[in-house]
């Protein structure tokens, strides 16, 4: 895969050491001179020292037809400018773009980034999962939220405990896909029952997440 | 902020504070924005209104009534700001009439076509041209 690594010094690094093998064919591209040299030394890898947001520099390091574009300036218009100058201009495929203002995670997705990432959104939603149920132990979103898996633990206080799987009433707006039960991964069916200490990873959408979590609150 | 606002400017340079006191003269009601307050005040006979705050934060730009504005000018010192605030207004607002400015130039293509953009760079060196053609006669 070719990546593109657009700005950032220790998030940079982290990627280029991450994604640094024979597979990938990594382009790395800075605009602080400190960071390229941290960079490039750190990684043994060449860094170019150009403007990500200037289309000539980014043909330069060879970013035309890239399969991923990554975006990590602290400046989230800089990273914006950067992602369409890529994706209009060098028929880069998908852009991914940090952003500090996570009130641009929304926005830069309307103006067509493929993936905006902010810390600090994250964080939001870690915090209302964690909010709205005590036992949920993970959440992953794909497909830009639409998607939506959840790992649940079960415990002996909840409601759900010993119950089949069909007896749920979720069948409609979620799928269970598979039960961890010690060691042991059980692919359910509607006559599986949950036991305490289960752990439960569910598939469902945005829309009926919140149903889908009701199912799991605890005993009254 | 009272309404009937119809244009709005961000950026309080030389160009943004020269382009609202225009318009300004051409009876629109302008409201001109910039993150630094001093700037704001360093500019005079505007009577218009100012705000000071970041343009590119969309809750600052809507409580001033960018709903409602039908022409707008982003002429920051930063072409990377210019461009965004003009690709989301263009989207989200549907503002038909904007104005950006472009350090530079090249950047012109990724701005939308239905965008006018200003270059000083390239008007000084027409201006040049123009002048040294003028010398040649």
């Amino acid at each position: 895969m070719k990546i593109v690594i657009a700005n950032g010094k220790h998030s940079a690094d982290y990627i280029i050491h991450k994604y640094h093998n024979r597979y990938n064919d990594l382009i790395v591209i800075n605009n602080l001179e400190e960071s390229c040299r941290y960079l490039s030394m750190n990684n043994d890898i060449p860094v170019m020292y150009g403007q990500a947001t200037r289309e000539s520099d980014l043909r330069e390091a060879g970013t035309e037809n890239a399969d991923l574009f990554i975006a990590l300036s602290k400046s989230d218009m800089e990273n914006y400018v950067a992602c369409q100058t890529a994706k209009k201009l060098l028929n880069v495929k998908r852009c991914i773009s940090t952003v500090t203002n996570p009130k641009n995670v929304d926005l830069f997705k309307e103006l067509g980034i493929d993936s905006v990432l902010s810390s600090t959104y994250i964080l939001g939603e870690q915090i209302r999962n964690a909010a709205s149920i005590e036992n949920l132990i993970n959440s992953l979103s794909l497909e830009d939220e639409k998607i939506i898996i959840i790992e649940l633990k079960i415990t002996d206080r909840l409601r759900v405990e010993g119950m089949c799987l069909k007896d749920l009433g979720i069948s409609d707006i979620a799928s269970i896909s598979v039960i961890i039960r010690g060691q042991k991964s059980i692919i359910p069916n509607g006559n599986t029952q949950l036991m305490a200490d289960d752990k439960v990873l569910l598939v469902t959408n945005e829309e009926n997440r919140e149903a889908v979590l009701k199912v799991f609150k605890r005993k009254k | 902020m009272s309404s009937n606002i119809n244009t709005i400017v961000v950026g309080a340079g030389r160009i943004g504070a020269n382009i609202a006191k225009k318009l300004q003269k051409e009876n629109m009601n302008v409201l001109l924005i910039d993150k630094n307050k001093d700037k704001l005040t360093k500019v005079d006979d505007f009577s218009g209104f100012v705000e000071a705050g970041d343009a590119t934060d969309l809750s600052f730009l809507e409580e001033n009534g960018i709903r409602e504005v039908s022409r707008a000018v982003f002429v920051t010192e930063d072409d990377n700001t210019n461009i965004f605030l003009s690709d989301i207004c263009r989207k989200r607002y549907g503002i038909k009439e904007i104005y950006i400015r472009l350090n530079d130039s090249r950047k012109i293509k990724i701005v939308d076509e239905e965008v006018r953009c200003i270059c000083p760079f390239d008007l000084s060196l027409n201006e040049f041209s123009d002048l040294m053609e003028g010398e040649g006669k």
